[in-house]
């Protein structure tokens, strides 16, 4: 397993991809912040923990799992991965490892650095800033978000071959789906993989509703499920495919 | 034990019966050409044997065993299938180098294969920018880099100029020469003829023949004869009294199983006078049109 998460490590390591996504959720982070922070007439504590809490990394973390295990139909590498690699579960479960590792630390460039220009510019402007403590918080919970977000990310890859497919629904369901949830069945919709579940952990409202949402230990129970059963899906479709 | 052997393989996609009870061996230190037209299952048995695909009955083993059961898969097999794909985003290098990692293969087997495939210029530009040549030649060190005992390679001229070609035919031949066995697929005889020792062919996924190319193609088996007489017809009689299958040719007999030896003997014997007397040689293309038919699915 050691040798298949090197490899899958080394893949993300040797195209652009990881560098662009990192790139793209860092500016959109920074901008969002950086905008809040520097013109909102008063922000209170609780303004600031959302503000640090909500990176923008969830979504781009979930595309790269996708891309990373969608990618392998596209480019049409898979074959190359299972002769190299014939075992098909331990495949799927080192793309699943690889991929959150790879979102923790795409959250933690993200968190890290928007925190710092965050405090600078609220320093600067005399607002309040959160403690040490608060940031750490903060921090952990985005990490773990992201890691379960890419290990989701690529268990609806391997489910859903065709990534064009992948990424549009996963788009609607974040953008479309889980917000018609919110709105219309808020109970259910704290248990949703992409911003349900996800702000029970970071305990940040989802979309700006106020919701009772999950704890955190239970959400991140609830994505756990979320991932297993994609797992199951996507590795019982991995194993019976002829790769013809 | 043979390092590859197919047995009773066969393969259904819903009612297309792609592979049926094929078996056949590949021998250490000889070049297997796996002959067939388009469509014949060649690719099929190949996907099967490397785990790609799940045979719907038989088996397909490397040394007895499963291809996902080989503890270090690329250390024992190299394949190279048709529709080769890499990353394109990727170096040739870091293709690599990911491999090496996955098959447990020292680092410096990257450079080492960079180097026989006559890639190294080029190894640190991404695969997009990659003329098809060079990625077949990609394809080849991906499954050198594990220095297998068992080479596979799937139509692997394809995209190659003449002079890639014929370093693939070096290459398959340094392999065997090696003692590794090899098994090089085709659907143009003509590509393989110079470099293989043994072949099986293959039409409509069922085997029509196995051995050496010359007992396979060569008509070594079965002797032909072109004869002209002053009675044709009495030495057609005599030679069918004998068993041997004779055809008109023209102005003359074709004699199917006879050498020209047996033929003059007969001639002699019935006291026929004869014009003219020749082996015919099949040419290997005929031979394996007739073989296969110039079937394809």
């Amino acid at each position: 397993m050691s040798v298949l998460l090197e490899a899958e490590l080394l893949k993300l390591r040797t195209t652009r991809t990881f560098a662009a996504l990192v790139g793209a959720a860092l500016a959109l982070s920074l901008l969002v912040v950086g905008l809040t922070s520097a013109l909102s007439d008063t922000l209170t504590r609780s303004d600031v923990n959302s503000l640090f809490a909500a990176d923008f990394t969830g979504l781009f973390i979930l595309l790269l799992g996708i891309m990373g295990m969608a990618g392998e139909w596209r480019h049409r590498t898979i074959t190359g991965t299972v002769l190299a690699a014939p075992w098909r579960l331990r495949l799927l479960g080192a793309k699943v490892l690889s991929y959150a590792a790879a979102g923790a630390l795409l959250s933690l460039i993200v968190t890290v650095t928007i925190m710092l220009v965050g405090t600078v510019i609220l320093s600067i402007r005399g607002e309040v800033t959160p403690d040490a403590a608060k940031l750490v918080d903060i921090l952990w919970r985005n990490l773990v978000v992201a890691a379960l977000l890419g290990a989701l990310g690529v268990g609806i890859g391997g489910l859903i071959r065709n990534q064009v497919v992948a990424i549009v629904g996963t788009l609607a369901v974040s953008f479309v789906l889980e917000p018609t949830l919110f709105a219309l069945v808020p109970e259910v919709a704290r248990f949703a993989p992409t911003q349900g579940a996800p702000s029970g952990i970071v305990q940040v409202d989802a979309l700006g509703g106020t919701i009772d949402r999950l704890s955190a230990g239970v959400a991140v129970l609830v994505m756990l499920g979320w991932i297993a059963l994609f797992f199951a899906a996507a590795g019982a479709r991995l194993r019976r495919f002829d790769l013809v | 034990m043979a390092p590859v052997e197919v047995r009773e393989l066969s393969k259904r996609f819903g009612h297309v019966q792609a592979v049926k009870q094929l078996t056949f061996d590949v021998r250490p230190g000889r070049v297997t050409g796996f002959l067939g037209p388009n469509g014949a299952g060649k690719s099929t048995t190949l996907r099967a044997l490397l785990g790609l695909v799940r045979p719907t009955a038989g088996t397909a083993t490397f040394d007895g065993r499963r291809y996902e059961e080989l503890e270090r898969p690329s250390a024992h097999v190299g394949a190279v299938l048709e529709d080769a794909s890499f990353h394109p985003g990727r170096t040739a290098r870091n293709h690599l180098r990911v491999a090496a990692v996955l098959g447990c293969h020292p680092p410096e087997r990257v450079d080492a294969v960079l180097d026989e495939v006559d890639l190294s210029g080029a190894a640190d530009r991404r695969v997009k920018g990659y003329s098809m040549g060079m990625r077949q030649r990609l394809a080849i060190a991906t499954a050198l880099l594990g220095d297998p005992a068992v080479l596979i390679l799937d139509e692997p001229t394809n995209g190659l100029d003449p002079p890639g070609i014929a370093w693939m035919r070096a290459l398959v031949r340094r392999h065997a020469a090696r003692g590794h066995a090899v098994l090089v697929s085709s659907h143009l005889l003509a590509e393989v003829a110079q470099s293989v020792d043994d072949v099986v062919v293959i039409a409509r996924g069922e085997l029509r023949g196995r051995g050496t190319l010359q007992e396979v193609l060569g008509g070594g088996g079965s002797p032909t004869t072109e004869v002209r007489s002053q009675d044709d017809a009495r030495l057609a009689r005599a030679l069918a009294a004998r068993g041997h299958a004779v055809q008109r040719d023209g102005d003359g007999l074709l004699v199917l199983g006879a050498t020209p030896e047996q033929v003059g003997v007969v001639a002699g014997d019935e006291r026929v006078y004869l014009t003219r007397l020749t082996a015919r040689s099949r040419s290997l293309e005929q031979a394996f049109f007739e073989l296969t038919g110039g079937e394809t699915r």
